[in-house]
C-alpha cells in the first residue's frame, strides 16, 4: 500500500515525538518551551533539522522528519488554546 | 444482565472547546442529538458505561503501544483547557473484562495508570447520566499502526457481549469516535463522507457485520481508523439495526450520532 496517512513512526524520529508528545500533553513543557525554546529542545535531545521544523511548526516538514500528524495537530491546538484562549469558546 | 443501551458517538473535541473556526450552529445540533442520548441513558439506568475509545496518543505513547486494553484503576482522570474530569471506575466489571477477555484468547494489556484521553471525557461531558454512573474505559490503538485488525476488533466486541450478557450490572455500550477526518494530515479540509453516508445507510439495515471485513488499508484511506472503536461496539450488537441520531459534516469531521436497541 502507499504510505498510510498514519504511518508507523520511525524509530529514529522517537525524539521528535516525544517532544510533540509532552508539547501536547503536559503543560509544565508547554511553559519550559515559551519561557526558553532553545533549553527545551536541548534537554528533549532534538537535532538541527527537528528545532528548525519546529521554529515554524511547519507541518510538512515536521512530518516529513517522522513526526506522528495526529501529535503535530494536537501539540499545535494546545499551544494555540494557551497563546490565544479568548477565541475559545467553552460549553 | 442483558446490555440496556447502545450508542456511538463523536468525540471531536470542537464539540467541548470551540474554536472560532468551527460553524457554531452545527456544534450546537450536534450538542442536541448528545442530549437525546442523555435522556435516553438516564432512561435507562444503566449500573456502568462500558466505553470503547480510541486513544489519541494520550494515555499510552510509544513506551507501550497495547493494541487492545481495559483500565482498571479506581479512578479515571483527564483535562483539556480549563476542564477537568474524574470519573469512578466499576472496577468489578473492568476486571472481568480483563480477566475473561484473556481466557477467551484475546490478549488485553491493562493499566491502572492513564490519563484519561478526550474519546472519553468529551462524549461524557455531554451523555452522562443523571445521576452519573461509573465507567469502563476500553482502549482500541486507532492512531499507533499496526493497529488492530477489524476483525479482530469485531471479535472482542463478540466476546465482550458474553461476558457483559453473564454479568449482574445492567451495562451501556457506548464505542467513542469518527466518523470520517483527517486530523495532521494534507486531507484535514477533506474527509470521506460518502464512505461515512454508505456506511450509516448499511447500520441502518443491519449489516455491521460487513465492518469486519473491512481492511486497514480501507479506514486509513477513508478517514476512519477510528472506525474500530464502532466495530467493537458493533461486534457486541449482532444485526441491530442503527438509529442515525445525527450525521453533521462540518469542514473536517462527520460528526455522527447513532442508537441501536437492544
Amino acid at each position: 500500500m502507499s504510505e498510510a496517512h498514519y504511518f508507523f513512526p520511525p524509530a529514529a524520529a522517537y525524539p521528535l515525538n516525544r517532544f510533540l508528545f509532552a508539547l501536547k500533553s503536559d503543560g509544565a513543557a508547554r511553559a519550559r518551551y515559551a519561557a526558553d525554546a532553545g533549553a527545551t529542545l536541548r534537554e528533549f535531545g532534538l537535532d538541527e533539522a527537528a528545532r528548525a521544523a519546529l521554529a515554524t511548526f511547519d507541518r510538512d516538514r515536521l512530518v516529513g522528519l517522522g513526526a506522528h500528524p495526529y501529535l503535530v495537530f494536537m501539540a499545535q491546538v494546545r499551544l494555540s488554546m494557551e497563546r490565544e484562549p479568548a477565541t475559545f469558546e467553552y460549553f | 444482565m442483558p446490555v440496556v443501551a447502545a450508542f456511538a458517538l463523536p468525540h471531536t473535541p470542537q464539540l467541548l472547546v470551540r474554536p472560532p473556526t468551527e460553524d457554531r450552529a452545527l456544534v450546537l445540533r450536534v450538542h442536541a442529538a448528545l442530549a437525546e442520548v442523555k435522556r435516553r441513558l438516564t432512561a435507562a439506568r444503566p449500573d456502568v458505561i462500558a466505553l470503547i475509545g480510541g486513544d489519541h496518543i494520550e494515555g499510552f505513547f510509544l513506551n507501550a503501544v497495547p493494541a487492545l486494553a481495559v483500565y482498571v484503576g479506581a479512578r479515571a482522570a483527564g483535562e483539556f483547557g480549563r476542564y477537568r474530569y474524574a470519573f469512578d471506575v466499576h472496577e468489578p466489571l473492568a476486571r472481568a473484562l480483563v480477566e475473561q477477555g484473556i481466557e477467551a484468547g484475546f490478549d488485553l494489556a491493562y493499566s491502572q495508570d492513564v490519563p484519561l484521553d478526550y474519546a472519553f471525557y468529551v462524549p461524557l461531558h455531554f451523555a452522562m447520566p443523571a445521576p452519573a454512573v461509573p465507567i469502563v474505559p476500553l482502549y482500541v490503538n486507532v492512531y499507533l499502526p499496526p493497529q488492530p485488525t477489524p476483525a479482530r476488533c469485531y471479535g472482542w466486541g463478540r466476546a465482550l457481549r458474553s461476558i457483559v450478557d453473564a454479568r449482574p450490572e445492567r451495562v451501556a455500550l457506548v464505542a467513542s469516535g469518527g466518523l470520517s477526518h483527517f486530523p495532521g494530515t494534507d486531507r484535514y479540509a477533506s474527509p470521506d463522507f460518502d464512505f461515512d453516508r454508505a456506511l450509516l445507510a448499511s447500520l441502518a439495515e443491519g449489516r455491521g457485520a460487513d465492518t469486519a471485513r473491512l481492511t486497514g488499508e480501507e479506514l486509513d484511506k477513508a478517514g476512519n481508523v477510528e472506525l474500530r472503536t464502532w466495530i467493537t461496539l458493533l461486534g457486541a450488537l449482532g444485526a441491530a439495526r442503527a438509529e442515525v441520531l445525527a450525521y453533521e459534516p462540518s469542514w473536517h469531521h462527520g460528526n455522527a450520532v447513532v442508537a441501536w436497541p437492544v
